[in-house]
């Protein structure tokens, strides 16, 4: 092939053109550190990095999930264990009392520190996690129980709950919810309903010891003893079932932080550029770039009429 | 009898001869670097002899020029053209390809998918504690996110579209400039012609105009014999077709015009796009060249509704469209696509309750708002209510759902935005499925299903509709820029060696002038011999 003077030029400035393209390549993948700048790079290489991007946006929002759901369920697990002092404490109180050798003075006042404690339960009852009471099912803003003293109705229930639709729900993983509150029923009400007005069968339990204190009949105060025990049963049942969700949530952040670990590796496998192996390519390149222009300088110079002098 | 002159007259045609071809040399030197230019090669050649009578033969009576040529392989130029064709199809698309891609701005930190991840994360916020006022602002802005990127994308992608529509009336200018320059072109030629000579310079100017006008459009060139001129030579007309109807006929030129189209051919299109017609009327027909790339990439939305069958700014409208479409009947109806129009499969925003902020007095939680709606006048929110004020049926009408459906046509990626009550007023948030219960997130739940929901569009869920769109973008930008490469390096190669037989060489040229100059030279000196030959004879001669 005959060469001409313009074919030299404009294929070593094709070629020039080549190298610096590819330079600038291994350059944006120094600077942005990924092995893609546009989908059409590696269309495969985007689609994954999308949908990996959305894999672990969502890992990260379970996360979240757990650590609010792990607090939740730890602040009823608390609120369990004092109501479980508490009736263990009752049942106390009642034992010592339905002892035949009490006076009906010192059972009445075995009956004031009864009356303290159902005080408190109500009050426990009542117990808000970050401003939201957390046995009153979906009314979270709303009191489960009366808390006025003075009313007839104090420690009777003030809204209905409904035990079993009432399930306060967090998603901690795909498709994967976990109930994190315990409905006032289930506790208070030997695993039944709320119903706005009924006084709750531990609460009722505490108001009839009252009275057979109050009244100083340690034979009555002795036939409700029993009743403890029903109470302490049922709320094991409801601990036992918090405490399997505690486990359950523990396990589910061990597998999410694994999740996202291997995630994390995976979106950097698959769209992070390997930086020596890129260096050493841009070098290369630098090279080949460095060795066109030298050649082309002189290729291009060189014509007779340098030597036609 | 021989002249007593003769031969100083040999020697003279050898410097005119000589001259010449340097002459020659001097102007391929000149124009080594002119784009078009091709090398010129004087035609020399012996004189017409004489003959002697004495019966000793012929005598040289020395040289002569007779005619410049242009060398140049015509196979060459055709070649170029056909390739270049596809070269300015390919390169055209390739290059808007890249702009499409750079306007999805995926993957990124800040494209479509983070922007839905923060939408869902914000609803999962939620789902934790919907009483929060806090968590339904974070709601209501990033809602207002992700309307706000289908805004901005819709708009840019009408941007484009203008653009390129300017692009098209320049090309369209281009087209009729560089055909109006070869008809003159072809005047001055043909006007060289007549009396024999070649118009080499003008011919090469003319191959430049062609050359260009192949990159624009699909063109063919060709020189056709009309008859005979009257001194026997072939009379030549030089015609340039573009889809088969003759943009330039020797002398005439039929121009290109853009008209404003009255009627859309896409409804996701501007307004006023231009199609192309020729002057008179006729519709042309542009199958190639950098027009084809702009037309395709302008009106392509993979062949429906009888567009162009390439993937082009109306398919991506239209895409983001059914997006939001789809997505906003889902999130605020609870409605999925089925065979025959949509059904309600799920509870939807609108299904739901908001907020109830005083649980004492008689006034229920808010219920029946859309979470979705589109921008109205003055590109203000319109409310829930105006969304659906075209719909007569009632809801127990088998027709509601249809009428519904139908409102949500009236969605476009470029209006879509959150409604007026919610951006008014977040409580409006629908979370629960029953009044009073601020805690209940049922409805919630549903709404956040639909990042799963795998039957929500033919791809998938709405991140799978993304990702495929995404991708398919991809692999048609890559297509593109692997054609307008492989098209490129075709029509550098077809260049190189139309250069190689065309294009200056200046050692050649050197080499010739050293060449002519000898000639030259040696010419010179038979005139000095000559000179001293006269000089014997006249001076020297019977000179006492």
């Amino acid at each position: 092939m005959r060469i001409t003077n313009n074919m030299l030029v404009s294929n070593m400035l094709t070629a020039l053109g080549n190298n610096e393209s590819r330079m600038m390549k291994y350059q944006n993948q120094l600077n942005t550190g990924k092995k893609i700048q546009l989908p059409s790079d590696d269309p495969i290489v985007a689609a994954r990095a999308l949908k990996l991007r959305t894999d672990v946006s969502k890992i990260e929002q379970y996360q979240k999930n757990l650590g609010d759901a792990k607090s939740w369920v730890d602040a009823t697990d608390t609120a369990l264990a004092q109501i479980g002092d508490i009736l263990k404490r009752a049942k106390e109180l009642a034992t010592q009392a339905a002892n035949g050798t009490n006076s009906p003075t010192e059972t009445g006042n075995i009956g004031e520190e009864m009356k303290q404690l159902k005080i408190q339960l109500v009050h426990i009852a009542n117990t808000t996690y970050s401003g939201r009471y957390m046995f009153s099912g979906f009314k979270t803003d709303q009191k489960l129980i009366n808390d006025d003293e003075s009313s007839p109705d104090f420690g009777k229930f003030e809204i209905d709950v409904n035990t079993i639709t009432e399930k306060i729900q967090f998603e901690i993983g795909e498709g994967d919810n976990i109930n994190i509150n315990v409905c006032g029923g289930d506790i208070f009400n030997l695993g039944g309903n709320a119903a706005d007005g009924v006084e709750p069968a531990m609460m009722a339990l505490f108001t009839n010891i009252i009275t057979e204190m109050e009244a100083g009949d340690n034979d009555g105060v002795r036939s409700l003893l029993n009743q403890f025990d029903v109470q302490i049963d049922n709320l094991l049942r409801v601990r036992a079932d918090v405490g399997a969700r505690q486990n359950r949530i523990d396990l589910s952040e061990d597998r999410m932080s694994n999740d996202l670990v291997n995630m994390t590796d995976l979106m950097s496998k698959n769209e992070d550029a390997d930086p020596a192996e890129t260096i050493m390519n841009l070098k290369m390149e630098e090279n080949v770039y460095q060795s066109s222009l030298a050649g082309g300088a002189r290729i291009i110079q060189q014509t007779l009429v340098d030597f036609l002098r | 009898m021989q002249q007593s002159f003769f031969g100083l007259n040999i020697a003279l045609s050898g410097l005119y001869t000589a001259q010449r071809n340097l002459d020659v040399v001097g102007h391929n030197l000149s124009n080594a670097t002119t784009p078009g230019y091709s090398r010129q090669q004087s035609i020399q050649s012996a004189s017409n002899p004489l003959a002697v009578m004495d019966g000793t033969g012929m005598v040289g009576t020395g040289s002569q020029a007779t005619g410049v040529q242009r060398i140049r392989d015509t196979y060459l130029d055709f070649k170029y053209w056909s390739e270049n064709v596809a070269n300015g199809e390919w390169s055209k698309k390739a290059e808007l390809m890249n702009e499409i891609q750079i306007t999805f701005n995926e993957p990124s930190q800040s494209g479509f998918v983070k922007i839905m991840d923060g939408f869902f994360d914000s609803l999962q916020e939620l789902s934790k504690d919907p009483s929060s006022g806090a968590a339904r602002a974070l709601v209501v802005q990033k809602a207002t996110t992700l309307a706000k990127y289908f805004n901005s994308t819709a708009t840019h992608f009408e941007q484009f579209q203008n653009d390129i529509n300017d692009q098209v009336k320049i090309d369209v200018d281009q087209i009729n400039i560089i055909a109006s320059q070869i008809q003159l072109l072809n005047k001055q030629i043909y006007n060289y012609e007549l009396t024999g000579d070649t118009a080499n310079d003008l011919r090469d100017s003319r191959t430049l105009l062609v050359d260009q006008l192949s990159k624009l459009a699909n063109i063919q060139a060709k020189e056709v014999t009309y008859g005979k001129l009257p001194n026997g030579d072939d009379d030549i007309h030089f015609q340039i077709t573009l889809g088969g109807k003759t943009l330039v006929d020797h002398f005439s030129v039929t121009k290109l015009t853009v008209v404003q189209r009255s009627t859309k051919l896409n409804e996701e299109d501007i307004e006023n796009l231009y199609d192309i017609k020729w002057e008179d009327g006729n519709s042309v027909n542009i199958t190639g060249g950098e027009l084809r790339g702009l037309l395709d990439v302008r009106d392509g939305k993979d062949g429906i509704d009888g567009t162009p069958i390439y993937k082009g700014v109306p398919y991506y409208q239209r895409k983001l469209n059914e997006f939001v479409r789809t997505f906003a009947i889902a999130f605020n109806e609870g409605y999925t696509k089925i065979d025959s129009g949509y059904a309600h499969t799920v509870a939807g925003h609108v299904d739901g309750y908001g907020y109830d902020g005083d649980l004492t007095d008689a006034n229920s939680a808010p219920t029946g708002i859309r979470f979705f709606t589109m921008l109205g006048v003055g590109d203000t929110p319109i409310s829930s209510a105006d969304l659906i004020a075209g719909v007569t049926a009632n809801i127990t009408d088998p027709d509601y759902i249809d009428q519904v459906a139908e409102q949500y046509n009236k969605i476009t990626a470029k209006n879509f935005s959150v409604s007026s009550d919610i951006i008014n007023d977040a409580n409006n948030i629908a979370t629960s499925d029953a009044d009073g219960q601020n805690g209940n997130t049922n409805i919630l739940k549903k709404l956040m299903g639909i990042r799963s929901n795998q039957s929500l569009f033919k791809e998938g869920a709405p991140e799978d509709f993304m990702k495929s769109l995404v991708a398919g973008m991809g692999i048609d930008a890559q297509q593109a820029e692997t054609f307008a490469k492989t098209q490129e390096a075709l029509v550098k190669q077809v260049d190189n060696r139309r250069m190689s037989v065309s294009g200056v060489n200046l050692n050649e040229e050197m080499t010739n002038m050293v060449r002519f100059q000898q000639s030259y030279n040696a010419a010179a000196r038979m005139i000095v011999t000559m000179g001293e030959i006269y000089d014997t004879l006249i001076n020297k001669l019977g000179v006492g």
